[in-house]
């Protein structure tokens, strides 16, 4: 009401300015500037790309998908690597959910509320406090952690387990906490209102109804797992992405394809496992970002599914025996923890960090270096972003069609997600000359798999009563898309896009190992020149770097929900 | 039992500048069945908040079971709020927990955590939760999922968690707004029944003024917050209830 009677009086061009640039469009504009900008930063204009002297060795690569090494002493070595690589990803998946429901609750609004004696109390320190101190692991990658945990751990399974939890428990902690405090708190109240204490007023009036949403986005996290213990393996902790680095290195492409095809089962059957677990529990979309609780999809999905408590139970027990089973496998030595060693050298390293190396020349080359990273991040997830909408369509499932784009097009996802980021970095460094642009298109190429079929999914959840209507009216199917599914699920799509942006700007970093540009490869040699203030200062970069990408990918997501 | 169950004394509620109920001073003793009525908006739903120990007076003096709730830790304040059970008009139950469980939500004020966390994998009490549904008449419930029963069922199971609650006074907050006619008569039947049987004080905020007359036995009339009259019902003229929805003049 105040703007439309504040705006009458003002001029009329200024007023259909402002009123053109608000919302969503402000956000297509900004959004396309930005993508422009990085496409100059990353050097796509500048000429001499490309290092022709390695189309030869992209021809041996491809040619040897046709005879991958089948030799039995391979084949045992690519069974244990997968078995090494999944049980890295149960270990750490464990950890982080451990640290998740923990921080998820001590994070939630709900918590702290219901541990008050009134409704409508403020949150106070404590809340802010765990929040705050989330953000921290949040903000790292899961490689970084790797590097720094080496360091004072030594080569340990442990290692990879550590690296992958803290992390991945950080996420999990917050999303846990946004499904606690969106869940419905009608039953809560009530229990509470009787009497019952906080916690098991929690346990029955809230966790319950949590659980189907907890439970597919720890499957999710799964699928994460895999593909972060496959690329902690490229930085030395074994396994499959270990495996495929030598591989690489030594040219043995054969070898390769051997291990990518163990890449793309693991990937493939922990994605299939993951969709199955969810449709049995009656929550369509994997992730849930700017999905309006209690949507219709989401409402109607809920309903239609009836998870005995059988088959959830059958699930948690499954999963908890993975986890021994796992821990036996790849033996860590948890004494490492406690070791003296272990204290002196985690001592040595933060007392060497402090100051942090804040001189005018570090901190000139730091913010240079953050823009760089920015810029590849917003040029990976744009490419990304256009190839995924294009790719998710026909890798949608529909009743009608053809059988084969189906196949073609999920296939194609699996594949290129399948593959760590590093070995595409690799991989498109045999033909183009070291700096952003081939990291930024191995993150680019690595998550158009993720991003595809996740919008693959938002597809197939969209009300279909639309389509039939006009293509009942004679509307011919292409016609019929744009006006009904298209539109219809591209708010999903912008909302996972930008979401995915924000992992692609920590993923920047790992590409960073192996001479990809940006910050990461600023952190590598400080880590192997053992340059600890210099380091610190990197990471702070990183930190702030990745907090302005959530800020701005919050803010996009908000006019588009 | 010779206290009263509620105490209201000179009783004020601001939300901010708009004052929910104003000066409002009542008495509920044990054994009584009070219908609360008024106009959407005229405080019914505050007052049952004050009388559940939920919300604190902004003014006044409240008493539930003879204790000062403002002047009680959070575990003293929590043993009264145990004595006393809420029915509320959207049921408040976990709609994918089976039946049992949300009936068993009725123990957890007595029950430890641990106990609370064995009983989801192994539902304990499962002869008292029983006995309740079959007190409500759905027996048959025990293993269903909650949001597969009819919206007059789940009013039923909300009912067996107050039972199994087993608190002194059962407050309902419009109880039967969510369900069609034919099965308000039956909740409101059940809800007399009950409270005659296991002697307990029932205090019931209602739309459907019918039911005030014929289910309990002393009105009170609230309009925007006050207190417009208190009457056994019996002496409820259909003036008085007209005069309490009527539109005022300055307002039209």
């Amino acid at each position: 009401m105040s703007a439309s009677s504040a705006t009458r009086h003002r001029p009329a061009l200024p007023l259909s300015l402002r009123s053109f640039f608000n919302g969503a469009r402000l956000v297509v504009l900004v959004t396309l500037l930005a993508i422009a900008w990085a496409t100059t930063q990353v050097g796509l204009l500048r000429g001499n790309l490309i290092n022709g002297g390695g189309w030869a060795l992209v021809q041996q690569f491809f040619a040897a998908a046709l005879r991958p090494e089948l030799s039995a002493d391979f084949l045992r070595l690519t069974l244990e690597s997968t078995l090494v690589t999944f049980a890295y990803a149960i270990c750490g998946l464990a950890l982080s959910l451990v640290i998740g429901l923990a921080g998820g609750l001590l994070s939630s609004e709900v918590w702290w509320l219901s541990h008050r004696r009134t409704s409508g109390s403020k949150l106070g320190a404590p809340w802010l406090a765990v929040r705050g101190g989330l953000a921290v692991p949040r903000a790292i990658h899961e490689v970084i952690w790797g590097l720094f945990l080496v360091k004072i751990l030594g080569l340990d399974p442990l290692v990879a387990i550590l690296a992958l939890g803290i992390p991945f428990g950080a996420i999990t902690a917050k999303v846990f906490s946004e499904i606690l405090d969106e869940t419905p708190r009608d039953a809560l109240r009530g229990l509470l209102n009787g009497g019952v204490p906080a916690g098991q007023a929690l346990l029955y009036g809230l966790l319950p109804r949590a659980f189907p949403n907890l439970l597919s986005y720890s499957f999710y996290r799964l699928e994460c797992a895999i593909r972060s213990a496959t690329v902690l393996g490229v930085i030395g902790a074994g396994g499959l992405g270990y495996q495929v680095l030598l591989s690489l290195q030594s040219l043995r492409y054969g070898e390769m394809w051997t291990l990518i095809a163990a890449l793309i089962a693991l990937s493939g059957a922990t994605d299939w496992l993951s969709a199955r677990v969810r449709q049995v529990l009656g929550a369509p979309t994997r992730l849930e970002v700017n999905l309006a609780p209690g949507c219709d999809a989401q409402a109607a999905a809920l309903a239609r599914a009836t998870p005995s408590s059988r088959t959830l139970l059958g699930l948690l027990v499954v999963g908890a025996a993975l986890v021994p089973l796992s821990l036996l496998y790849i033996r860590p030595d948890f004494g490492r923890l406690f070791s003296p060693r272990t204290q002196m050298l985690f001592g040595q390293m933060v007392r060497e960090m402090f100051p942090p190396d804040l001189s005018a020349e570090n901190m000139a080359s730091l913010l240079q270096l953050s823009l760089q990273t920015l810029a590849m991040s917003i040029f990976a997830i744009a490419v990304a972003g256009a190839f995924g909408i294009v790719l998710a369509q026909p890798a949608a499932r529909r009743a009608m069609g053809a059988r084969w784009p189906y196949w073609l097009a999920r296939g194609s996802l699996l594949f290129l997600r399948a593959i760590p980021a590093p070995v595409w970095a690799l991989l498109f460094l045999f033909v183009m000359f070291p700096g952003p642009l081939p990291g930024a298109l191995a993150i680019a190429v690595h998550n158009l798999g993720i991003l595809g079929r996740l919008i693959a999914e938002a597809v197939e959840n969209v009300d279909q009563r639309p389509m039939r209507v006009l293509r009942h009216g004679g509307t011919p199917p292409a016609h019929a898309f744009l006006y009904s599914t298209l539109p219809m699920t591209i708010p999903q799509s912008l909302a996972y896009i930008f979401y995915r942006w924000e992992v692609c700007a920590r993923e920047t970093v790992i590409v960073g190992f192996v001479g990809a540009g940006g910050l990461g490869r600023l952190l590598t040699e400080q880590l192997s020149s053992f340059d600890y203030p210099g380091l610190l200062s990197t990471l702070i970069a990183l930190f702030v770097l990745t907090f302005v990408v959530d800020v701005l990918s919050a803010a996009a997501r908000r006019p588009i929900r | 039992m010779t206290d009263p169950i509620f105490e209201l004394h000179k009783v004020t509620v601001r939300y901010g500048s708009f004052t929910a109920l104003s000066e409002v001073s009542l008495q509920v003793k044990a054994g009584e069945r009070v219908a609360l009525i008024g106009p959407s908006g005229a405080g019914k739903s505050t007052l049952l908040s004050l009388l559940n120990g939920s919300l604190a007076p902004s003014e006044g003096q409240v008493r539930l079971l003879g204790e000062d709730p403002t002047r009680l830790s959070v575990r003293a304040l929590r043993r009264i709020q145990r004595q006393i059970g809420t029915v509320y008009q959207q049921f408040h139950l976990v709609p994918n927990l089976s039946v049992i469980h949300n009936v068993n939500a009725g123990h957890l004020g007595r029950w430890s955590l641990a106990r609370a966390m064995l009983s989801l994998i192994v539902p304990l009490e499962r002869q008292s939760a029983a006995r309740a549904l079959a007190d409500v008449g759905i027996a048959d419930k025990l293993y269903a999922r909650t949001d597969t029963l009819s919206g007059g069922q789940q009013q039923r199971v909300a009912i067996a968690r107050v039972l199994v609650q087993d608190p002194v006074v059962i407050l309902a907050d419009e109880p039967i707004s969510s369900v069609d006619p034919e099965r308000s008569r039956e909740i409101m039947t059940l809800l007399r029944e009950l409270c005659d049987r296991f002697n307990k004080t029932l205090v019931v905020s209602l739309h459907a003024i019918e039911y005030a007359y014929s289910h309990c036995e002393r009105m009170i009339g609230l309009r925007a917050g006050h207190v417009m009259f208190d009457l056994p019902a019996g002496q409820v003229t259909p003036g008085m209830v007209e005069a309490l929805y009527r539109i005022r003049k300055a307002e039209a």
